[in-house]
């Protein structure tokens, strides 16, 4: 118990502020494979949380889920990503809309304003603040990824980044879904992926580049 | 006993100070596969540019022989201020890191006035990117420090590192790592190090530091490059001390004193080895990108300050 104990505590106290790191690197990434590699960090830490969780809770089921996080988030989306990027051979660039200052203050005032909303909810429900505002915080920059990022693959790891923090606030709220609904959200994701994988395919076919800001006109 | 070992601190952060930077070049040609040169070679050098005879530009003016030594001492000043191996400083009671970031600023103004006053192109466009680099790096590197200070509710450095010591290891708040990252960056920029300016070469047009001391020879040649060495060991034994200083001693014992030392030794080692590595494997970022990069950190330290409002580690 003694040293697991103490590390499940401190995981669950601390790891939340990993994840404003991630928030923020997210921001300033400038190449599609360093915000992959964000993502695969991020969604690390999420399965460590969900370790400790289970941990504390002592909820077998959620050992599972911590299983499959890290089996999907942590090495397969990212592989599956890298595998698209190689094969698209598309600029590396994520060409964002707003200048690495402007996203990462945008992404600050994100985390500012999810403390500021999560503050006056934590205290009602006996959940703590931190991992809260991070969830919040993570959805938010998920739809701010995906608004400001021209590239179609950028888009899909913002919608990644979103359901990272709808996960995570499921976590902390609940300590996570029913492992039925779990499984089926992975499942989700999964072919979410799968389609949109071959949508970016098709879109780089028939117009040869992935700049969704271009997409204006119907093509044959 | 205490002022001993306060005296102690300063001669280590100064006289350290080339063998630090002598590793960091040691470690980076290793990594790029190349032998390097000896690490004691920056004493030979600065005890050979003592040695030399001085030449002037016939247009220059006093401010360039006067610059130099103002440089030289201003960096000595500012490495009073940072603990090394115990929670206090020489010059720890008698000013706070306001004065320890304006006292670098004084430096950083003189050198970029010498470069001017040395009648070269190069000299003028370095001071003026100098002015550029230091100007977007000084919000950062305030506020940075005021978040620290904010949570440890004391102005002076050697306060704040007392307050740190106390605290739990595994415990970090938000507000320590948005403050470490930004003043890493910070760090960076202020040293010239490899994404704002490259310190190996002076054959470029894009050089700051570096263009700058164009027209220095001699004695002023080896007072500016010992100042910008003695501003890095500095630098890193700031964020050593603000970040990590478990280890140091609590007490005037020679023992606790002696492993504080090798502790801090381990620490320096590490930050030179994650810098070299940083410097091998970035790119010098065009000039017109430094302001983003000093914008990040400026974000980051903002953000910072604002969070020591949830924040109680």
């Amino acid at each position: 118990m003694g040293l697991v104990g103490i590390a499940t505590e401190k995981i669950l106290s601390s790891f939340s502020v990993f994840l404003f790191l991630t928030i923020l690197l997210l921001a300033v990434a400038r190449r599609i494979s360093t915000s992959v590699l964000l993502f695969g960090l991020q969604s690390a830490i999420i399965a460590a949380e969900v370790f400790a969780t289970a941990f504390q809770e002592k909820l077998p089921e959620v050992y599972i889920v911590g299983a499959l996080v890290f089996l999907i988030k942590v090495v397969g989306i990212p592989r599956a990503f890298f595998l698209l990027v190689k094969r698209l051979k598309t600029v590396r660039d994520v060409k964002a809309s707003t200048t690495p200052t402007q996203s990462v203050f945008i992404a600050a005032a994100i985390i500012y304003l999810s403390y500021a909303a999560v503050h006056s909810y934590g205290g009602a429900v006996h959940v703590p603040d931190d991992p809260l505002a991070a969830a919040v915080s993570l959805i938010l920059t998920g739809a701010f990824l995906m608004v400001s990022r021209k590239k179609a693959l950028m888009q899909m790891l913002g919608l990644l980044v979103l359901e990272n923090g709808i996960f995570l606030a499921a976590l902390i709220t609940t300590f996570g879904m029913p492992l039925v609904i779990e499984i089926g959200i992975f499942f989700d994701i999964l072919m979410g992926l799968l389609l949109m994988g071959i949508f970016t395919f098709r879109i780089s076919d028939t117009f040869e580049h992935l700049d969704v800001s271009k997409l204006r006109r119907l093509r044959g | 006993m205490r002022l001993t070992l306060d005296i102690l601190q300063v001669l280590i952060l100064i006289l350290g100070a080339p063998l630090v930077r002598a590793i960091v070049a040691r470690l980076k040609a290793r990594l790029q596969r190349r032998r390097g040169s000896s690490v004691w070679r920056p004493y030979a050098e600065l005890f050979k540019l003592l040695c030399k005879e001085e030449l002037v530009p016939p247009t220059s003016s006093a401010v360039f022989r006067v610059a130099p030594m103002v440089l030289f001492g201003a960096t000595v000043c500012a490495a009073g201020f940072v603990p090394v191996v115990h929670a206090s400083a020489l010059l720890g009671s008698r000013g706070d890191f306001f004065l320890f970031v304006y006292v670098l600023a004084l430096g950083r103004f003189f050198l970029s006035l010498g470069g001017l006053d040395g009648g070269s192109a190069f000299g003028g466009m370095g001071a003026s990117r100098e002015a550029l680099i230091s100007s977007l790096a000084e919000a950062p590197f305030l506020l940075g420090l005021v978040a620290i200070a904010v949570l440890a509710a004391r102005a002076d450095i050697a306060g704040m590192v007392a307050w740190t010591l106390g605290q739990n290891v595994f415990n970090i708040s938000a507000v320590h790592i948005l403050a470490l990252t930004s003043l890493a960056m910070v760090t960076l920029a202020e040293t010239g190090r490899m994404p704002v300016d490259n310190p190996t070469t002076h054959l470029e047009l894009t050089m700051i530091h570096e263009g700058m001391v164009l027209e220095y020879s001699g004695p002023s040649l080896a007072l500016i490059e010992w100042a910008s060495a003695i501003k890095l060991h500095t630098l890193l034994a700031l964020l050593i001390a603000l970040f990590f200083p478990w280890g140091m001693a609590s007490s005037g014992a020679a023992w606790g004193i002696a492993v504080a030392l090798l502790l801090y030794c381990a620490k320096v080692a590490v930050l030179m080895i994650l810098l070299s590595v940083i410097e091998s494997a970035v790119a010098k970022l065009r000039m017109y990108l430094v302001p983003d990069f000093l914008g990040v950190a400026s974000a980051l330290s903002a953000l910072a300050v604002i969070f020591t409002m949830w924040m109680k580690r």
